[in-house]
């Protein structure tokens, strides 16, 4: 079981009843109308009191699910062959998978905590331009994993030396390794918390009030006419439950990130970048440097604070949807040690490039950019608040004014935050308003190159460049039209005399 | 034998004084007959409505004056825009320009063209015109899409880039 065998056709583990049980528990909540009305029809046919009726209820769905689950196994069959998984599966519908290894751009495994003890994982196949989650391989032993991760890894009709087995074999040192610290790190920064706090503030407020209320209500009772205390009382009352609601959530989000990240080590196997982590369920994720598309640095305002960065790979994704499994994220680095990794992963080609936002290597673009911003979202607000003014007569429109600073606050400092850099193989985009996120990438890997011009660029003699990369486009706007021209035709002559391949 | 010599800047070749070859003669009586017919079918349902409710003479006037007006522009646009793409197919990539208010140049370079698809529709068909359009990697309108040209240039086209697009497969 423990070596890729071309002929047989198998089951996984029986343990892979767990993984198909947890598959339909997941489709049973999302379809749960259905999945329950004939529960629910079964329940009002037999006879008995309510709580007997439960517990059959409860009774019949799970046999049902448990039935289904070991059915689903039982009819799971997988197959390695030379160039290809197939996968045959379905209790009534039959379906047959072939993923072919050339489609696959990364083997990912996850491992849950019963899993973990019987050294067994799920496998799972990121192809290019797949839909959904196609193929995966439940409940097989880890060092299976490993090696259809070396034979698909390894071109094809190439056997395999002793020598690399042995590089499967021992592990590499790690390029990097979490510790709780960083969990935290990676808690608080995350975009979710400020963003549940920003839809929670409006509540929060309510909340406040009501308290207020109470506390100062039942302290006005008890402490006879101490009006100044309540009041007092009321606004600590508000600041308690709003820092609460704070901590708490951060909590939560530090914990997610203990879930997610717990014990995270990125490794760096021959050209294969590696990570696992996880507290319960640990994750594998592996991309091929080759495959990386683009490098995004990216930094909010907390990770500004901690100093940190967080960094993606990004591979190529499918026509259809913007996906984001095609990812792969370090979740928090320091200054130094994303440039090492960068300088790892983009190689020679990618040596003169600076993804560090505070560098000076980078260039401003022309301050003409902030025009059209200046115009829509400020003369324009003006404009308007100035008509209905002289209209109304309201002094309270006026308030409105209190938005242009905070809008040209916003446009100069998206203008100080824009910047590219470039060297003779690559160029890196510098972008963002409150924090930065750097994007660097390797002319040969282009797909196509657009160079647009609107009548103000045209007339101030100015230029946007759009790199179309498989992973998605980089728009650098506002440079000089001449260098627009010149890093078009550049990158065309690096992508037609580039004999490597982007994918 | 490896070689890799150094490239100066200004002796890639640029796109400045391409020569750019205009879309077939026909389209833009096509597109005008397809705008018109974009712009015919909500008067046409104002219209009914307006009667059918007994809308007062003076708002329906003011509307059909404001209506027809961006009619006639929304019709008469292709005769401006329409010379102003073009497109110039190279040894190496095919470029493509258009845009009246907002140009843009996009350039594809054959070796990353995934695949090339030709179209049309009836009024395409009656006009003896055709789409072409160059898909690579990627999606998010990852694709360059050239209406207008001839039918049988587009089918030569398409026939030229697959394969270039071999020719640049197997030679990597």
């Amino acid at each position: 079981m423990n070596q890729p065998d071309p002929v047989s056709w198998r089951r996984t583990s029986p343990l892979a009843i767990l993984f198909f049980l947890g598959k339909l528990l997941r489709d049973i909540v999302k379809n749960a109308w259905q999945s329950l009305a004939p529960i629910a029809a079964l329940l009002i046919a037999s006879s008995g009191n309510i709580v007997d009726r439960l517990k059959i209820g409860a009774g019949v769905a799970l046999i049902l699910v448990i039935v289904v689950s070991v059915l689903r196994y039982w009819f799971f069959r997988f197959r390695i062959t030379e160039d290809s998984v197939l996968i045959r599966e379905g209790v009534v519908k039959k379906k047959q998978l072939d993923i072919k290894f050339d489609r696959i751009q990364g083997i990912n495994t996850e491992q849950n905590i019963v899993y973990r003890y019987l050294d067994l994982v799920t496998v799972s196949f990121d192809t290019a331009g797949s839909s959904g989650d196609e193929g995966n391989l439940p409940a097989v032993p880890s060092a299976f994993a490993g090696a259809l991760r070396e034979k698909i890894g390894r071109p094809l009709g190439r056997t395999p030396t002793t020598d690399q087995e042995q590089h499967g074999e021992t592990e590499s040192a790690p390029l990097l390794i979490l510790t709780w610290r960083d969990m935290i790190r990676i808690g608080l920064s995350d975009k979710r918390v400020l963003l549940v706090m920003a839809l929670l503030s409006p509540l929060l407020d309510r909340l406040g009030d009501e308290t207020d209320a109470v506390i100062s209500g039942y302290l006005e009772s008890a402490t006879q006419g101490a009006m100044q205390f309540g009041v007092a009382g009321g606004i600590f009352m508000f600041f308690a439950v709003g820092i609460g609601v704070i901590f708490v959530l951060a909590l939560i989000s530090i914990a997610v990130a203990f879930l997610r990240y717990h014990d995270f080590k990125l490794h760096l196997d021959g050209s294969t970048l590696r990570s696992r982590g996880g507290l319960l369920t640990r994750h594998e994720v592996s991309m091929d440097l080759g495959k990386i598309q683009t490098l995004r640095l990216q930094q909010g305002i907390i990770l500004r604070g901690f100093k940190r960065f967080v960094m993606t790979a990004r591979q190529a994704r499918s026509s259809h949807r913007n996906d984001s499994s095609k990812n792969f994220t370090i979740p928090v680095v320091t200054e130094e040690l994303a440039t090492s990794l960068r300088r790892r992963f983009l190689q020679q080609e990618g040596r003169g490039l600076i993804q560090i936002p505070t560098s000076d290597q980078f260039t401003a673009i022309s301050k003409y950019s902030m025009r059209v911003p200046v115009l829509v979202n400020v003369l324009i607000p003006m404009l308007v608040t100035a008509v209905a003014f002289s209209i109304e007569g309201d002094r309270a429109t006026l308030l409105f004014l209190l938005w242009i600073p905070v809008a040209l606050l916003h446009i100069v400092k998206t203008w100080q935050h824009a910047g590219y850099h470039y060297t003779d193989e690559g160029l890196v985009r510098r972008s963002g308003t409150i924090g930065y996120r750097t994007v660097a990438l390797l002319y040969r890997k282009v797909q196509r190159v657009t160079v647009s011009r609107s009548p103000l660029q045209r007339r101030k003699g100015l230029a946007t460049l759009r790199v179309y990369m498989a992973s998605g486009s980089v728009r650098i706007p506002y440079i000089k039209h001449e260098l627009a021209r010149q890093l078009r035709d550049v990158i065309l002559y690096k992508v037609e005399s580039s004999q490597k391949a982007w994918h | 034998m490896f070689q890799n010599p150094e490239i100066a800047l200004d002796d890639l070749p640029g796109t400045e004084d391409l020569d750019w070859q205009k879309l077939h003669p026909d389209f833009v009586r096509q597109m005008q007959v397809q705008h018109a017919l974009i712009a015919l079918a909500p008067l046409a349902g104002a219209t009914v409505i307006s009667v059918l409710l007994h809308f007062p003479l003076t708002p329906v006037m003011i509307f059909w004056i404001v209506a027809i007006g961006f009619a006639i522009v929304f019709v008469s646009w292709p005769r401006i825009s329409v010379p102003r793409r073009g497109y110039v197919v190279r040894d190496k990539d095919i470029v493509f320009r258009s845009g009246v208010i907002w140009r843009s140049v996009t350039a594809i370079p054959y070796n990353r063209i995934q695949h090339v698809e030709t179209s049309n529709t009836p009024l395409d068909r009656k006009f003896g015109v055709a789409t072409l359009q160059l898909f690579t990697a990627g999606g998010s309108g990852g694709d360059l899409k050239i209406d207008g040209l001839g039918a049988e240039v587009a089918e030569q086209l398409r026939i030229y880039i697959l394969d270039k697009v071999g020719v640049s497969i197997e030679s990597a």
